[in-house]
């Protein structure tokens, strides 16, 4: 049995305090935020202890095994310091963090305290996704040439409105379709060259939409959308192969759909479709890296594996900043330069 | 009016001898193919007159000509129809080398006949709906565009580089990158590429993702892949999605469909407007009005231009800035 204390009662803070809540082999200890309100209000719903600081819920606590790290991107170096120093296993959201060097240097940290480090890619563990890498395993569409994905909604209001403020979360590009470059390199290997496009100033404009086509090593071709334009959270993809097609619409697969008659409540007016699955795609991630602790098992996602997607992510937005393709192996060149 | 057609080598003759049969007042003069059989049939399908050699159909007492011969051949076939004094409409892509396009728009130009692209999705009604609200501002400022027209490999010629130019490339580049231009009154400023040949056997391109930045700083992108395979319930399609910033449009051209489930599978049955017969009889009625044709051989040479700078960025590997 593992104790967790979950670092963050925003959006993702709720949605992993709810699924450590209902593991049989975790405990969640306690909830920390800035906000102590708001830390009240989760750790209320979830029946767990309410935490302003890190350091008054570690003296607090008896016993805290692992943190998960549940704040906007530029917190995640500090508070996995500060976990590691405890010993603590480590859960962080993703994008690991806004540079290479940072994830490097958290990533080279977590080694050296000896815990270990799980990114929420989340992705891997939706069965959508996983059912098209099986079937595009068993060679059902032969070899895949062209990939479409697509994945967004509206623009985020965060705490501080943080996403709006690219410097520190890099805008969609690397907080949100960071989930389809790691999926499509968990499917087709090292990506060779990348070329973007976005809506310029789209933080300012609160509307954004970009356009990455990635090239990978082993010939795939593939599109990835995301936006911050649309109405509403969908995601879609399309694996075109020599002898088949995989095709997924988020919007098409909903088996429960509300429409409801009365104004006053919540999306009153509106169809409210739902896709209820027994457990969470975020549930079956975050017990995976539970029981990769508790039996030091390799997990399905690496803490380099996030690396590697951020430098896909990093990559776009360098293209979009130049307008050129961008070259990995000639950025990674660059980044070991730097390093 | 009378009309003839030169070569049912491109499938796109059926649907424009169907609509030429359909408009009161039009009587087909003749079909010219070198290829015999294919021709003779023709003929005896629509009740026209077969020619062995369109030189000799050009000679005929005729306003019109339709052109749907190999891409290759458009700038043979339009040179000739041009100067035998005939209008004509011309498949796309317009030419296989921009050199080609201008000159037939020139020669076209000097014999004062009408030189039309065969570009049918700007008389597909959810698209002149599309841009009836563009132009009514209903989108705001518009800042992209993904855009898609994907294929069947359509074999034959079509994989033949001498007579087609090139593969999914040019044959799927044209049409989208026409109606963007059309929505924003704009040119293609940049053109980026992925281009392979992964899904058939035949050598010649059949995946490409563009990416195009026009002179209004609008960016696109556009799959032009041959990528439906045979079990696909439908042979490919017209799709474009705006992002504007009062708004999000999405247009999927051939969206009115009935599905079918019989012994072969899943079919998408079509039952929106025919675009065919739109473009033809928009062709007939500048003929015989002697208006500007709606659309010009000038807009088949710059979406040419753009399939023909994907090519080129692809093998530069950088984007390619057209002139």
């Amino acid at each position: 049995m593992l104790n967790v204390l979950l670092i963050g009662a925003g959006t993702m803070g709720s949605t992993h305090g709810e699924a450590f809540t209902k593991m049989d082999n975790a405990v969640l200890g306690g909830i920390v935020d800035k906000n102590l309100e708001k830390a009240k209000e989760l750790a209320g719903k979830l029946q767990t202890r309410a935490f302003q600081s890190f350091e008054e819920a570690i003296e607090a606590l008896e016993k805290v095994d692992v943190v998960s790290i549940c704040l906007p991107t530029p917190f995640h170096k500090p508070f996995l310091k500060k976990a590691a120093d405890q010993g603590m296993h480590i859960i962080c959201e993703k994008p690991l963090a806004r540079n290479l060097k940072d994830a490097r240097e958290m990533i080279d940290y977590c080694q050296e305290k000896n815990v270990k480090l799980f990114v929420g890619h989340v992705v891997r563990f939706f069965p959508e996704y996983v059912r098209a890498k099986n079937i595009i395993e068993e060679g059902t569409i032969g070899n895949v040439a062209v990939v479409r994905t697509s994945r967004g909604g509206g623009f985020p209001y965060g705490s501080d409105d943080w996403y709006a403020d690219y410097e520190s979360s890099g805008g969609l590009v690397l907080d949100m379709i960071i989930h389809d470059f790691d999926f499509l390199r968990w499917c087709f290997g090292e990506v060779d060259r990348v070329y973007a496009k976005s809506i310029k100033e789209g933080n300012k404009k609160r509307l954004d939409y970009s356009l990455v086509t990635l090239r990978f090593k082993n010939g795939v071709i593939a599109h990835v959308e995301g936006t911050w334009a649309h109405q509403g959270f969908t995601t879609r993809y399309e694996f075109a192969g020599e002898t088949g097609i995989i095709e997924h619409d988020s919007s098409k697969s909903v088996p429960i759909v509300f429409e409801s008659r009365s104004n006053s409540t919540v999306g009153g007016g509106v169809a409210v479709p739902e896709s209820p699955l027994k457990d969470s795609p975020y549930f079956i991630e975050l017990h995976h890296f539970i029981s990769c602790i508790e039996t030091g098992k390799e997990p399905i996602v690496s803490a380099e594996d996030a690396y590697k997607a951020m430098e896909i992510a990093l990559s776009a937005l360098k293209s979009v900043e130049t307008g050129r393709e961008v070259v990995m192996d000639e950025n990674q060149k660059e980044e070991a330069q730097i390093r | 009016m009378k009309v003839g057609i030169i070569s049912f080598a491109h499938l796109h003759a059926h649907g424009y001898a169907d609509a030429l049969s359909k408009i009161n007042g039009v009587q087909l003069v003749g079909i010219a193919d070198e290829d015999e059989s294919r021709g003779a049939d023709a003929a005896a399908k629509y009740h026209t007159k077969y020619f062995s050699r369109y030189e000799e159909l050009l000679q005929q007492d005729m306003d019109a000509v339709i052109i749907t011969s190999e891409n290759s051949k458009h700038h043979e076939h339009v040179v000739a129809a041009a100067r035998a004094g005939k209008h004509i409409l011309c498949e796309k892509p317009l030419a296989t080398r921009a050199e080609d396009a201008k000159e037939m728009i020139e020669v076209c130009e000097q014999n004062r006949v009408i030189l039309q692209t065969a570009f049918p999705v700007r008389f597909n009604s959810a698209i002149i709906r599309a841009k009836k609200m563009i132009e009514n501002g209903e989108l705001g400022q518009i800042f992209a565009i993904k855009g898609t027209n994907r294929g069947t490999n359509p074999g034959g010629w079509f994989v033949d580089p001498a007579k087609s130019g090139g593969g999914a490339v040019i044959d799927h580049t044209v049409h989208v990158v026409d109606i963007m231009r059309w929505f924003m009154g704009t040119e293609a400023r940049e053109v980026y590429a992925e281009i392979d040949h992964a899904i058939s056997s035949d050598s010649i391109d059949d995946c490409g993702i563009l990416t195009i930045e026009f002179e209004n700083d609008v960016f696109s992108t556009l799959d032009c892949s041959w990528s439906r395979n045979e079990t696909y319930p439908t042979w490919g399609d017209v799709t474009l999605e705006i992002i504007g910033s009062n708004g999000t449009l999405k247009v999927d051209a051939f969206a009115q469909k009935v599905d079918v489930y019989a012994k072969d599978g899943v079919n998408w049955n079509y039952w929106g407007d025919n675009m065919d017969f739109g473009l033809v009889n928009d062709f007939l009625n500048s003929v015989s009005t002697g208006k500007e044709p709606s659309i010009s051989g000038t807009d088949g040479l710059k979406a040419l231009e753009v399939a023909l700078a994907a090519y080129e960025s692809a093998e530069k590997r950088q984007p390619v800035i057209l002139k």
